[in-house]
């Protein structure tokens, strides 16, 4: 089911650009998250949407003064914060949701990368039964495909990629994933001047922690999805910057907020 | 608020988690490599090397202590004549064992790649050939006596042959190579249709023969490079073709198998098989004995009559391997991981690691 609906199709669709463009992976994958993040934009749009609808709430007097009014019951403050939802037409998951969404398309691409550069016996006969018979519908010989040139600029994109130095290999594209990682959490997080806020203080431990995991990530794993991952980042700050949703002076340390500035 | 994060920041874990499990699940697979000496059979069979005796078809030792379920054992195991085993990994590392015991003797660590095909031995030393593009000539001790001065266009993924004056071998990136054997200077290449994912085989007044993903079988001349012959098959072509001095026998992804003549004496020859082969031929005297994907395994007369299906539970990939008067058969996702049949097909034991 699931290599149905997403790997195949996945790997179909990276080795027709792969072709299309004349045998480069790297530049396939790049137009492939390009392709993918023009499809989900509307989610990504609706996401920013309902981020700024919650910063908005946490931020309104009326939210303020429910907190104050029930800070002693949390369950009736839970209840008058649903109710308050419902209200204003918020919805909690709804900035969540495209973020979820993301989560299968990395596996399957993660998959696809690897299905389709098969570095195994194993990987390319799973290659040659899954794959081949969607190229041949597109009148592609899957004999022509294998090899695939795996090489992109210095790297081999189906290993993870190491810059050696007098000996020493630099994980050069895990640091580019873990900073455009927190560029992109920092540039387009909701700013919220109360210091309490507890979404606020969400927001900058997922702005520490995600990095991490992304650039562990690359680190560990074939460096096609460390393109994937730069190349998703580009595109999510250039699309919340089309939004006109990017603040980039929250990348200046110690920057304050200005909420009038930001979420209007 | 903090329900919504907390979902993803679990999310991202159970990420990480199946991430690294696709890493290890895909990037491990393969199937089992099997080689006999008079006394075991020995296989790669994934995170252990196992040696098997060939009359209880009991286990007899497995190797390493903690199974390498990560960076797994496939390449097909070779024996030295100065008795050691010689197997590569998923780890690049190539491991020299004693067949006796399964102690290990030495680790030749310096390949960048996989070991995915077994390695050669002649007289004068061993020689790997390696997924990092390059040939290595190697000492009885695991020395290393050089590595190719160049680099090969892509993975070699079958194992070398050699002539005695050269060794030879294909890459996936659809070339032959010929290599000195004393310097390891490049000889000739030669450009195939398709790549070439297992090895060569030499033939009768000077041939080479390889098998391709392109869906041929060429024959090249081994002074010069110059092909020969073309032969086209009805699918891919995996692993190595194999002679008996008048015929080439190869099987292909339809599940045919082909017999070509190489001299005069030999006629050529079709059979329709049921599942894809993958792995080699095994001639038995004159009898071809093949597996096929779905888990059958013919013989069939060197003329291409009599053919003789017996049903394996699992999918045979590997190419089987003769030991004695044993046939050795090595399914993948069956019961056994090692089945052993004598000349008539009949099941003499078999072996299940735990």
């Amino acid at each position: 089911m699931w290599e149905t609906i997403i790997v195949n199709p996945f790997s179909t669709a990276l080795l027709l650009i792969y072709k299309l463009i004349g045998g480069n992976f790297g530049i396939a994958i790049i137009l492939f998250t390009i392709l993918i993040r023009l499809i989900t934009h509307p989610l990504m749009a609706s996401q920013i949407k309902s981020s700024t609808k919650m910063t908005e709430f946490q931020q309104s007097k009326q939210w303020q003064d429910i907190q104050k009014k029930y800070k002693g019951d949390k369950e009736k403050l839970a209840q008058e914060q649903m109710n308050l939802y419902k209200e204003l037409g918020i919805s909690p998951f709804a900035s969540c949701l495209p973020s979820i969404i993301q989560i299968p398309l990395i596996f399957g691409l993660y998959q696809s990368i690897m299905r389709a550069l098969a570095s195994t016996p194993g990987q390319l006969l799973i290659f040659t039964r899954a794959v081949s018979p969607l190229l041949n519908f597109f009148h592609i010989n899957s004999a022509d495909l294998v090899p695939l040139n795996s090489k992109f600029l210095w790297m081999n994109l189906g290993q993870p990629e190491r810059v050696y130095m007098f000996g020493v290999g630099i994980p050069l594209l895990a640091l580019i994933v873990a900073v455009t990682t927190y560029v992109q959490s920092k540039v387009t997080m909701p700013a919220s001047p109360n210091p309490n806020d507890q979404g606020a203080m969400m927001n900058k431990m997922m702005a520490l922690y995600m990095p991490l995991l992304l650039g562990y990530f690359a680190l560990t794993f074939a460096s096609g999805l460390s393109v994937y991952f730069i190349t998703g980042n580009l595109i999510g700050i250039a699309q919340y910057a089309l939004l006109g949703k990017v603040n980039w002076r929250a990348l200046i340390p110690g920057y304050k907020p200005n909420t009038t500035a930001r979420n209007k | 608020m903090k329900t919504k994060y907390l979902l993803l920041i679990g999310l991202a874990l159970a990420m990480a988690v199946v991430l690294g499990g696709c890493a290890t699940g895909l990037s491990a697979s393969s199937w089992p490599g099997v080689t006999a000496d008079a006394t075991n059979a020995y296989i790669a069979g994934g995170p252990y090397v196992y040696a098997v005796n060939l009359q209880t078809g009991v286990e007899v030792w497995r190797y390493p202590a903690k199974a390498a379920t990560a960076t797994p054992y496939y390449a097909t195991p070779v024996l030295t004549p100065d008795g050691q085993l010689i197997v590569g990994s998923f780890d690049h590392k190539l491991y020299s064992l004693n067949p006796q015991s399964g102690a290990q003797n030495w680790v030749f660590d310096q390949a960048r790649d996989r070991w995915i095909g077994g390695v050669l031995v002649t007289s004068e030393g061993i020689y790997a050939t390696n997924a990092d593009y390059n040939l290595y000539a190697l000492t009885f001790t695991g020395t290393l006596k050089w590595v190719s001065p160049f680099q090969a266009d892509q993975a070699i993924w079958g194992s070398p042959v050699s002539d005695g004056t050269n060794i030879y071998f294909g890459t996936l990136g659809r070339k032959v190579y010929a290599v000195n054997a004393q310097t390891g200077k490049q000889v000739w290449v030669k450009a195939v249709d398709g790549a070439i994912l297992g090895s060569p085989v030499l033939g009768p007044n000077n041939s080479l023969y390889v098998g391709t993903y392109g869906d041929v079988l060429v024959s090249l001349n081994t002074s010069n490079g110059s092909i020969v012959k073309q032969e086209t098959a009805s699918s891919w072509i995996w692993s190595g073709p194999v002679q008996d001095g008048t015929n080439i026998y190869v099987g292909d992804g339809n599940g045919m198998l082909y017999a070509f003549p190489m001299t005069d004496a030999g006629q050529p020859w079709t059979q329709q098989l049921g599942g894809a082969i993958v792995g080699s031929p095994l001639v038995s005297g004159k009898t071809i004995i093949i597996g096929t994907e779905l888990g059958n395994i013919y013989f069939i007369d060197n003329t291409g009559q009599n053919l003789r299906p017996i049903s394996i539970t699992g999918k045979i990939y590997a190419s089987p391997v003769a030991a004695g008067t044993l046939i050795l058969v090595a399914p993948t996702s069956g019961d056994n991981t090692l089945v052993a049949l004598d000349l008539n097909g009949v099941t003499k034991w078999s072996f299940k690691a735990k």
